[in-house]
C-alpha cells in the first residue's frame, strides 16, 4: 500500500493499449484490404507532404534546415519525456514518519509526536514473542491526511488469520492506551517463502 | 476509528496497482521519443543517420501497405493490436489481487489466500479427524475448492465436508464473498497410495 495515484497508471495504459490496437489494427488492415491501402497512402502522403511544407515554410534561416516546425516536434517529444519522467518519479510514496501528533495546547505542554519508530518497535517487539509469527513489519502510512499503520505479518502455515487478527487487534488496543488515542490500524496477513518453509505449528503444545 | 480510510487502504491492499506495466509502457515510450529526437537532430545537424533519417521513415510508413512481405505488415500490426488489448484489459480489468478482507475486527484486516487456504484446511482437518496433508484447498477471489482424502474404512459425505468449509468460511466473513466447492477423492491404500 503507497500513496501511488492508480488512475494515473491506468490511463497511461489504456491510453497506450488504445494507439497500439488503432494503429496495429489499421496497418493489418490496410495490407490485406486495397480500399484501405489507397486511404492509408492518400492519407499518410498527404499529411508528409504537409509536414514538409510546414517544415520548409517556417524555416529559421534559408542556410539551414531547422525550423520552428522542426523544433515544435522536438518540444512534443521532449514533453513525452518530461511527462514520463514525472509520472514514473511520483509512483511510491505515502511513507509517513509520524504515528500521532497532539498540537501545542494552552500551558506549558509543546506539540508532542509520536514516531513511527516507537510504534513499530511496540508491536513487532509484543509479536516476536509470538510462536505462531514468523515474522512482521509496521510501516505508518498517510492516506487521505490521516496517519494509518500498516502492519504485515507472516505467520506460520495452518494458523488461523482470526487468531490473528486478534491478536494484532489487542495490540492495536494497548499502543491506544499507551498513546491515548487510537491510530487507525490495517493487517495484512502475508503468505510468503518463509511460512511455506517454516514447520508447522508444532502439536505438541 | 476513520472508515473510509481504512476502507481504501484494504482496497489498495486487495488490488493490484498497475504499477509494473505502466513504468514499462512509460519507458519504451520515453525510449522512442528520444530516439525520434535523436534522429531529427542529426538530420537537422546534418549528421548521418542511426537507422534512419525522419523523412525517409514517414514516407517508408506512407508506403508501408505495398511493403514486403505482406505478412510481415500484417502480423506485426495484429501483434501491436493484441498487445494493445492486452494493455487495455490491464488498465480497465479490476486487478484483484490474490486476498480477501476479513471483518468482525475492531482493526481492518486483510488475508492472503495461501493463509486461508491453510487455515482452513487445518480446521477440517481436526473437525473430520484425518492425517496431515488428507484435505487440500485452494483459495479462489470468488470461490474455494476443498479435497478431502478419507483414511481407508472411513466414510466422508459431500454434504458434511461442504456444510463444515461453510461453517469455517462464514467465521472470517470474507469479502469478497466464496462458494465451497467440496469433492472426495479416493481413499489411500495402506502405504499412502492411490488405489
Amino acid at each position: 500500500m503507497n500513496a501511488t495515484h492508480r488512475g494515473v497508471n491506468r490511463t497511461v495504459l489504456l491510453v497506450v493499449g488504445v494507439v497500439l490496437i488503432a494503429g496495429g489494427a489499421v496497418a493489418a488492415a490496410a495490407a490485406l484490404v486495397p480500399d484501405i491501402a489507397s486511404v492509408w497512402r492518400s492519407a499518410t502522403e498527404s499529411s508528409v507532404r504537409w509536414m514538409r511544407d510546414a517544415a520548409t515554410a517556417s524555416r529559421l534561416t534559408e542556410a539551414t534546415p531547422v525550423s520552428w516546425f522542426a523544433i515544435a516536434v522536438l518540444a512534443a517529444l521532449l514533453a513525452i519525456v518530461v511527462v514520463a519522467v514525472i509520472i514514473v518519479a511520483r509512483l511510491g510514496g505515502g511513507r509517513s514518519s509520524t504515528v500521532l501528533r497532539e498540537e501545542a495546547r494552552d500551558g506549558a505542554q509543546g506539540a508532542v509526536t509520536i514516531g513511527h519508530g516507537f510504534a513499530a518497535d511496540a508491536l513487532t517487539g509484543a509479536l516476536a514473542n509470538r510462536s505462531e509469527i514468523l515474522s512482521s513489519r509496521v510501516a505508518a502510512r498517510k492516506v487521505r491526511g490521516v496517519d494509518v499503520l500498516h502492519v504485515k505479518v507472516t505467520p506460520r502455515q495452518r494458523t488461523s488469520p482470526r487468531d490473528v487478527a486478534e491478536l494484532v487487534g489487542q495490540l492495536a488496543d494497548n499502543l491506544a492506551v499507551l498513546t491515548g488515542r487510537e491510530t487507525p490500524m490495517l493487517l495484512s496477513i502475508r503468505s510468503g517463502i518463509r511460512s511455506r518453509v517454516a514447520a508447522s505449528e508444532s502439536r505438541v503444545r | 476509528m476513520s472508515n473510509s480510510v481504512l476502507n481504501r487502504g484494504v482496497r489498495r491492499e486487495t488490488h493490484s496497482p498497475r504499477t509494473v506495466a505502466a513504468v514499462a509502457v512509460l519507458v519504451v515510450l520515453a525510449a522512442a521519443a528520444v530516439f525520434v529526437g535523436i534522429e531529427i537532430v542529426r538530420w537537422l545537424t546534418g549528421l548521418g543517420p542511426l537507422l534512419v533519417t525522419p523523412g525517409d521513415g514517414l514516407n517508408a510508413l506512407a508506403q508501408l501497405p505495398d511493403a514486403e512481405p505482406q505478412g510481415a505488415v500484417v502480423a506485426g500490426g495484429a501483434i501491436a493490436a493484441l498487445l494493445g488489448l492486452v494493455l487495455v484489459w490491464l488498465a480497465i480489468g479490476p486487478g484483484r489481487r490474490p486476498r480477501h478482507a476479513l471483518s468482525g475486527h475492531p482493526i481492518a484486516v486483510v488475508c492472503d489466500n495461501g493463509v486461508l487456504a491453510s487455515a482452513i484446511a487445518e480446521q477440517l482437518r481436526r473437525s473430520l479427524d484425518l492425517a496431515p496433508g488428507a484435505v487440500v484447498v485452494g483459495v479462489g477471489s470468488r470461490s474455494i475448492d476443498v479435497t478431502v482424502r478419507p483414511a481407508p474404512g472411513q466414510n466422508i459425505e459431500k454434504d458434511r465436508v461442504r456444510a463444515l468449509a461453510a461453517e469455517e468460511i462464514d467465521r472470517y466473513e470474507l469479502s469478497p464473498g466464496v462458494k465451497v466447492h467440496a469433492r472426495i477423492a479416493k481413499p489411500a491404500d495402506e502405504e499412502g497410495r492411490d488405489r
